[in-house]
C-alpha cells in the first residue's frame, strides 16, 4: 500500500521535472533527461513511448512541419536545432507524465489539496465515462462491419465519435461544475 | 439458433456474468431482463461476438461466436449479415453523413444489386423516409434509434439483439415499436428493465440477478406474478402510498422508464 508522502514526493519530483524540461534548451540535456526516464520506465518502456508518441505526434507533427516548411521558405534551410529541441522536450515531458501516471496513486499524491482531489475525482470520472463510450463507438462500427471497414468509414466514424465525445465532455464538464458550484466548490 | 454454455465474464475481477446457459430456437422472441449492471447489455455485445467472455461457449449455428473467430472472413460476413446488435445509445452506431447513406452502409458492403430500393422500403417501415437527406447527428434520439434500426434491418436478419430500444422513446414511439417487433419475422432478444413492456416485447423471460447469474429461463407470465423473485431480481421496490389520511406499503413491479 502507498504512502501518501511517497506519492506526494512523486508528485514532486514529476513537477520539478517538468518544469525543467520545459527550461532546458540543449538537446543534449534533453536526450539525456530522455535516456533517464527511458531507463526508468523498465519493462513498460514500449508500451509508454508508443502511447507517448501517439499522443503527441498530431501536435508535434504538425507545428515542426508548417516552422520546418515556413523556415526553409524564409531561409532556405532547416531549423534542425529548433526541431530536434522542441520534439524532443515534447517527447520527454509526455513520457514523464505517462511514467508518472502509471507508478503513482494519484488520489494519494493529491491529497494534501482538497480542490485538486475534487478536480482530479473530475477528471478521472469524466474520463472512465468517455473511454467507456469510444469503446462502444469501436463495438458499433464493429458489429456493422460485414468486411473490413476502409480508411474512409473508419475516419468518418472516428470523426463521428470524436465530435459526440467532445460535445458530451463539454456538456459533462458544465453540468459536473454546476453541481460542485452547487456544493460551495470554486467560491 | 443460438447455444450459451457456462458464459462467464467480468470487468477486472469485478463479475459480470456467472455460469450463464441457455438456447435460443430460430423465431423466438425473448426478453432478457435485469436490474441496472446485471449484465444485459455484456450478455448482448457477446453474443454479438464484440467482446471475448472470460470463459464458457457461444454457437451461432454450430459456429463458434467470438472476436477471434470473427476474424474469419467469410464467417464473418455471414454472421454479421445474419446477427444485429442495436445499441442502447443508437449514436455510437451512427457515422455516415446521411440518413441514407447510413441505411445503404450494409448492403453496400454486400454489394447488393438493391441497395436504394432497400434503403426506401426500410426507411419507409420505420418510419424515416423524410429524414433520408438529414445527417443523423441532427436527429432526436428517438430518431436515431429508428435510423439505426432500419440501417439494421436493411441487411434482413436472422437474429436481431436489442438493448434497451425502448429507453430513448416516447409513449407513442413505444407503442409503434412494440407492434413492429411483434410483427417482425425474426429471432428477437430484447433487454428492458420496464415490467409493463416485457410481456409485450416477447412470451419468454431470460432474467438476470443481481448475483449476475440466470435467475430465471421461462414463460414470463409465471415470473411477472412471482413477488418473491421480482424482489430478489432488483425488479421490484416498496414504498408508501398516501391515500387521504390513510398510509400503507407494498411492493411494485418495476415498469416505469
Amino acid at each position: 500500500m502507498p504512502s501518501a508522502a511517497l506519492e506526494r514526493a512523486k508528485f514532486l519530483v514529476w513537477l520539478a521535472a517538468i518544469v525543467a524540461a520545459s527550461w532546458l534548451s540543449d538537446a543534449a540535456w534533453l536526450a539525456a533527461g530522455l535516456g533517464l526516464v527511458l531507463l526508468a520506465a523498465g519493462r513498460a518502456v514500449f508500451r509508454l513511448t508508443r502511447r507517448a508518441l501517439l499522443a503527441t505526434l498530431a501536435f508535434t507533427g504538425t507545428v515542426s512541419l508548417t516552422y520546418a516548411a515556413w523556415f526553409w521558405w524564409q531561409q532556405d534551410a532547416l531549423p534542425l536545432d529548433w526541431l530536434v529541441t522542441v520534439n524532443l522536450r515534447v517527447l520527454l515531458m509526455a513520457l514523464l507524465t505517462f511514467l508518472f501516471i502509471e507508478r503513482t496513486n494519484l488520489f494519494l499524491a493529491l491529497g494534501f489539496s482538497r480542490r485538486l482531489s475534487f478536480l482530479l475525482v473530475l477528471a478521472v470520472s469524466q474520463s472512465l465515462a468517455l473511454r467507456r463510450t469510444l469503446d462502444e463507438f469501436r463495438q458499433g462500427l464493429d458489429s456493422r462491419a460485414l468486411v473490413r471497414v476502409g480508411l474512409r468509414d473508419r475516419y468518418r466514424a472516428a470523426a463521428r465519435a470524436a465530435g459526440w465525445l467532445f460535445d458530451r465532455a463539454l456538456a459533462n464538464a458544465h453540468e459536473s461544475a454546476r453541481a460542485m458550484q452547487s456544493r460551495g466548490m470554486f467560491r | 439458433m443460438i447455444e450459451v454454455a457456462g458464459l462467464h465474464h467480468d470487468y477486472g475481477g469485478q463479475p459480470s456474468l456467472v455460469d450463464i446457459a441457455f438456447t435460443l430456437a430460430p423465431g423466438e422472441k425473448v426478453v432478457l431482463l435485469g436490474s441496472n449492471g446485471c449484465g444485459k447489455s455484456t450478455l448482448l455485445k457477446i453474443l454479438d461476438g464484440l467482446i471475448a467472455a472470460k470463459s464458457g461457449r457461444v454457437d451461432y449455428d454450430g459456429q463458434a461466436v467470438s472476436p477471434s473467430t470473427l476474424k474469419q472472413p467469410d464467417w464473418r460476413r455471414r454472421f454479421r449479415r445474419e446477427v444485429a446488435l442495436l445499441f442502447q445509445n443508437p449514436d455510437v452506431m451512427l457515422f455516415n453523413p446521411s440518413v441514407y447513406d447510413e441505411i445503404a452502409f450494409g448492403p453496400r458492403q454486400m454489394e447488393l444489386d438493391d441497395v436504394d430500393a432497400r434503403v426506401r422500403h426500410w426507411a419507409g417501415l420505420v418510419g424515416v423516409t423524410e429524414f433520408l437527406d438529414r445527417p443523423p447527428f441532427t436527429l432526436s434520439g428517438g430518431e436515431k434509434q429508428r435510423v439505426a434500426l432500419a440501417a439494421l434491418l436493411a441487411l434482413e436478419p436472422r437474429l436481431l439483439l436489442l438493448d434497451e430500444p425502448a429507453a430513448a422513446l416516447d409513449p407513442r414511439a413505444t407503442g409503434w415499436l412494440v407492434d413492429f417487433l411483434a410483427d417482425l419475422p425474426v429471432t428477437l432478444l430484447v433487454t428492458t428493465h420496464n415490467l409493463g413492456l416485457a410481456p409485450e416485447l416477447g412470451q419468454r423471460a431470460l432474467v438476470l440477478g443481481e448475483d449476475h447469474r440466470l435467475l430465471h429461463d421461462g414463460d414470463i407470465e409465471p415470473f411477472l406474478a412471482d413477488t418473491e423473485r421480482l424482489i430478489a431480481a432488483n425488479l421490484a421496490h416498496v414504498h408508501r402510498h398516501r391515500h387521504g389520511g390513510l398510509e400503507h406499503r407494498h411492493w411494485h413491479g418495476h415498469d416505469w422508464q
